[in-house]
């Protein structure tokens, strides 16, 4: 199994919250890291626990939803990041 | 932050006087707007409201501008008292109102630029917050409304109940004993003040000095965190929350020791997330709460036991139960005759709860606020269906009237559809309505959303083949890796049917 990289969980959340952010008036590729999609309006709280299942889905991986950090949790950037690194851990620990 | 009951009071007093010393403009109603969001101004402003003897209106900077601006016009509120948080959205509603405002904005040191800004309305900040010793909060009747909540109409247009006071109280009598509220315990405050579930989280609390803990914005993504650190005894939410809970594993046994009252309302609780939540919760009761705006919060409950429940469970969803002391059911025909026992019919409700119905709006209220041929108690038609029980069993939630629909001649349940989905797929989140629509609950057929993409579809149709008869089998599966909830947590039906129309 390969690596999930930052860009395709980028790539991912942007393509799902496309009409959100186009309302917005943001092009994908003009969102910066430091996006918040919960306080910036794109998703509510309960969106954010569908957002990860979603990634969960796509990617094949489980995600431990208690390790995340609540405040870095929606920010476009740190949650791409978790998410590789968690593929990274399970693709080198896994057999 | 923490706020004492006396802070609390002194915060709500000053926002009072100083706001009833602003005359008026003309035309105004009795009614003060709290443009707030999860912060103290976002209560000690409906506090104040009330100590003014108004009722108020909650808005949410979280809502489109056009419904704010859409609630606050309706209202027709002259006064709005706004958070920090919220004052940079006042730049997409202000410059569009069409009567003067009194804004005051109570932690804003300088209001002086917005007071430039927009001539026509008067800004009050910091500075002009008033403790005046010789007033009063102003006494109300008992038929004064208390707040304003708004639903959204079948038709789409959205409707302003009107609660007054001794509706109000009339329910906090209702469930303060029967949970035994005292100062020890810890409410959630889960739900938006938009939505008329909030009513119990402020004042159920409130009544006997509990403590009421408001998650902010992000703590509300982790619901088991919050439940723990805040060591709450009281939760109350939509029973999509314990459906999410579940499906991402924190629903394990003994988890949440602290609750001791577990309440869900809103929509349909799937009979799964009451049992998981009841190991979850061990020293907790676990409540099914019923109940439509225009009857105050909630009127009827059912308590789950794990050994009888099962059983009285219908389409895998929990029974509404039993009406609040008080309050009376009656389940009728379209003729508005009481069905036999084991029948279904539409649910009417009567008792203190039901309120003052729509805010300016006669028409909709004589439609939906009735009497009975030779009765003279007003009853409140809920549009929803349920199954009057026999002897002494609990009330079953159907579905929504507009959910039985005639395919061809059949009358087909939604409800029905949907329960049999969830079992074929294993999948909690799915929908079933009928496409295209026709008049008078007429469809040509029935059309499914379920929130998974990882299910089979072929094996899913051959299994809703072998339970459903033909007309009920969904002519098309939709698979969604999950489906739209709307600001209130419910699945969002009108943007599915919008899917529908795009796809047609």
């Amino acid at each position: 199994m390969s690596v999930i990289t930052a860009e395709a969980v980028r790539a991912l959340l942007l393509e799902r919250f496309a009409s959100s952010l186009a309302a917005k008036g943001l092009e994908p590729a003009q969102v910066p890291d430091d996006f918040d999609l919960l306080t910036e309006g794109v998703i509510d709280s309960l969106g954010i626990l569908e957002m990860i299942s979603a990634i969960e889905h796509r990617f094949g991986l489980a995600i431990d939803f208690e390790d995340l950090d609540a405040e870095e949790l929606t920010i476009l950037g740190p949650l791409c990041r978790y998410v590789e690194g968690k593929s990274r851990a399970a693709t080198s620990g896994g057999a | 932050m923490t706020l004492s009951y006396r802070q609390m009071y002194e915060r709500a007093f000053s926002l009072a006087a100083t706001l009833d010393r602003v005359h008026p403009s003309p035309g105004s109603a009795p009614l003060t707007a709290v443009l707030a969001y999860r912060t103290p101004t976002a209560y000690t402003g409906i506090l104040g409201a009330l100590l003014r003897g108004h009722g108020y209106v909650s808005l949410s900077r979280l809502l489109p501008p056009e419904r704010t601006l859409m609630m606050l016009e309706r209202s027709g509120a002259r006064c709005m008292v706004v958070d920090p948080e919220s004052v940079p959205h006042l730049r997409s509603l202000i410059p569009r109102l069409k009567e003067p405002m009194v804004l005051l904005l109570p932690e804003q040191e300088d209001v002086a630029e917005l007071a430039g800004e927009w001539p026509t309305h008067r800004i009050l900040g910091r500075a002009d917050l008033d403790v005046p010793r010789d007033w009063a909060p102003v006494p109300v009747e008992a038929n004064a409304v208390a707040y304003l909540i708004f639903t959204s109409g079948s038709t789409g247009i959205p409707k302003a109940v009107m609660a007054a006071h001794r509706n109000a109280l009339a329910y906090i009598d209702a469930v303060v004993d029967h949970y035994a509220v005292t100062e020890q315990d810890r409410f959630s405050q889960t739900f938006e003040l938009t939505f008329d579930g909030s009513i119990f989280d402020l004042w159920v609390g409130w009544e006997r000095g509990a403590c009421l803990c408001v998650p902010t914005q992000k703590e509300l993504i982790k619901p088991g965190k919050f439940i723990r650190d805040s060591r709450i005894t009281i939760w109350f939410s939509v029973p999509s929350t314990g459906v999410f809970m579940r499906r991402l594993g924190i629903l394990k046994p003994n988890r949440y020791p602290t609750l001791r009252h577990s309440l869900f309302g809103g929509e349909a609780l799937p009979l799964e997330v009451a049992r998981s939540w009841a190991q979850a919760a061990s020293n907790s009761a676990v409540e099914n709460l019923y109940g439509p705006t225009e009857v105050l919060c909630t009127c009827l409950r059912y308590r789950w036991d794990p050994e009888r429940s099962p059983e009285e469970c219908e389409q895998g969803v929990v029974p509404i139960g039993y009406p609040n002391a008080g309050m009376t059911t009656r389940v009728v025909d379209e003729g508005l005759r009481e069905v036999a026992a084991g029948e279904s019919g539409e649910l009417l409700l009567s008792g203190p709860q039901v309120t003052l119905g729509y805010w300016r709006d006669p028409e909709r209220t004589a439609a939906s606020f009735i009497t009975l041929p030779g009765e003279d108690v007003i009853f409140y038609r809920t549009g929803d269906r349920v199954r009057r029980p026999h002897d002494h069993g609990p009330i079953l939630y159907l579905g929504r009237l507009d959910r039985q629909l005639q395919i061809h001649g059949h009358r087909v349940e939604l409800g029905e559809v949907e329960a049999a989905l969830r079992e074929a797929s294993g999948v909690d989140s799915v929908l079933a309505v009928g496409w295209p629509r026709g008049a008078s609950g007429a469809a040509g057929g029935v059309e499914a959303f379920l929130g998974t993409v990882g299910a089979d579809p072929e094996l899913l149709r051959r299994k809703l083949a072998a339970r459903l008869p033909d007309y009920m089998v969904p002519r098309r599966l939709h698979f969604l890796p999950e489906l739209p909830l709307t600001h209130h947590g419910k699945i969002d039906q009108f943007a599915l049917f919008k899917l529908l129309e795009e796809m047609a």
